[in-house]
């Protein structure tokens, strides 16, 4: 069990991580531009209104049967709440907050760093969380295929073996992991922006 | 000093329709002077301060600063929000600095300013609070001196006190005359009240209703230093007299304005 266990948070891990990575960063352009958003937002709510089981097939035909294809559609799951968080964080930042700033000679890069970023942090770590516990739901589906060692895998191999308390012991070892994941996000964003829910 | 000849500006409403916000106001601010600026809701006074701060674009008309056209923030003036608009992440000490950190203000100077202002707006010992730690009038008082942590020239306050409750709001008017009496800058403020443009102005300036218009200018002939005797100054007649002329002509503005709105 420790073995799945360990292969499926690799692979959350390295999904989710590039998604933490590129999610605040491309609906920080999207929520920048007009134009770039225009441009990406059909396609990211597209992407997201997708099933991931729908989806794999394809992913194996493009990156093979190996890590790299569940690697890929973690990334896929997780990706669009971190951006989408990250857009919505960005527009609602109060006009004031910025003029505030502006008006105390603030270039548009202080403005960026010193504004915007924060401002869009609890947003960004709220993506995150909702992105993490998505990337536990789909587990299972990244690990469809030759998902041995893997929690979701075994979970499903173990199921069409009619091994059911088998079965049963990874869904809720993957639930409680979800579970508890989620509550060490919660106080990580509690630790990092404490400021978050106050006043002004 | 300020100098605003024939600015108009037009705004395009969400559904397509322009909106008339500035029609040609023409308005002098001389240097050292507490200006306020009265009118009824939605006749561009947020408009036109943001403009004087250099924080919006107007469509025909300028405003000078000194002689020097007005093309952005500067230096020389700085803003004080309804809403504070404070960083709710930094502590009072950072936000008062911010403006100097901006500057690239090195840390131990910017903070002995900082210091020095946050003991003027008395609330030393809250340095490392929050905003939302804070209450309303906490907070502008950390916007007060945020604002003047740039040393600026000119103050621009919109409805700075709006957001208070009324003791407050008395305990921060008569803070901001005493400031202001020691410092002496230009300030231009504007206000909803009626009794707070008379008991800080030397001078009130009324707005129409839209497109804003300055409709008249109202001296005020109260003795100064104020702060120290507001009460007194506010049973006088003077004060007495003068807010009741400005409700008279806030009143006929509101009427006239139904009038319109019934014809339409
Ligand atoms: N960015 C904008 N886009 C469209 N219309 C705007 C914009 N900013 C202001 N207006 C309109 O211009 C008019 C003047 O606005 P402004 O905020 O300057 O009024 P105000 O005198 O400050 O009102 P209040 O006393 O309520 O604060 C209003 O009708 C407002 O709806
Ligand atoms: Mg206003």
């Amino acid at each position: 069990m420790w073995e799945h266990l360990l292969a499926s948070f690799r692979r959350i891990g390295v999904g989710v991580g590039c998604a933490i990575v590129l999610g605040p960063l491309v609906g920080f352009l999207m929520g920048r531009s007009r134009w770039v958003n225009s441009l990406t937002e059909p396609y990211l709510n597209f992407l997201r209104a997708l099933p991931p089981l729908g989806y794999i097939g394809l992913l194996i035909v493009w990156f093979g049967i190996g890590d790299l294809s569940k690697y890929w559609l973690l990334f896929l799951a997780a990706f669009p709440p971190i951006a989408i968080s990250t857009i919505n964080g960005m527009r609602g930042i109060r006009a004031d907050r910025i003029q505030a700033a502006e008006s105390m000679g603030a270039n548009s890069w202080q403005i960026t760093t010193h504004v915007i970023l924060p401002s869009t942090l609890p947003d960004i770590l709220s993506g995150i969380r909702i992105a993490t516990g998505f990337a536990w739901t789909t587990v299972v589906a990244a690990e469809l295929n030759n998902g041995i060692p893997g929690i979701g895998g075994l979970a499903y191999v173990s199921g069409t073996q009619l091994q059911t308390a088998l079965t049963i012991a990874c869904i809720m070892v993957i639930g409680l992991c979800a579970v508890a994941l989620d509550t060490a996000l919660k106080y990580l964003a509690q630790l990092l922006v404490p400021w978050h829910g106050k006043a002004s | 000093m300020i100098e605003i000849n024939q600015l108009t500006k037009t705004f395009t409403s969400q559904d397509g329709t322009p909106v008339h916000a500035l029609g040609g106001v023409d308005l002098t601010v001389n240097d050292n002077e507490f200006l306020t600026l009265l009118g009824p809701s939605g006749c561009g006074k947020t408009t036109m301060l943001k403009m004087i701060a250099g924080l919006q674009g107007w469509d025909g008309g300028t405003i000078t600063i000194d002689g020097k056209a007005v093309t952005g923030p500067g230096p020389d003036r700085s803003m004080v929000f309804q809403n504070f608009a404070l960083l709710p992440w930094a502590t009072v000490m950072d936000n008062v600095c911010f403006g100097l950190r901006l500057r690239g203000t090195e840390r131990r100077a910017r903070e002995e300013r900082a210091q020095e202002l946050i003991e003027m707006v008395g609330l030393s010992g809250f340095e490392s609070k929050r905003p939302g730690e804070l209450s309303g009038g906490m907070q502008q008082r950390v916007g007060i001196a945020r604002a003047l942590a740039v040393d600026p020239q000119i103050l621009l306050m919109d409805e700075p006190f709006g957001a208070v409750d009324e003791q407050t709001r008395r305990l921060l008017q008569e803070e901001l005359l005493s400031i202001w009496e020691r410092n002496r800058l230009t300030v231009v403020f504007v206000t909803h009240s009626m009794e707070e443009a008379v008991l800080l102005g030397d001078r009130v300036v009324l707005m129409s209703a839209r497109p804003g218009q300055i409709s008249e200018i109202v001296e005020v002939p109260l003795a100064r230093p104020r702060s120290s005797d507001v009460g007194g100054l506010e049973r006088s007649r003077e004060y007495t007299e003068i807010t009741a002329h400005l409700w008279d002509q806030l009143r006929s503005m509101h009427s006239e304005h139904r009038a319109v709105e019934a014809v339409r």
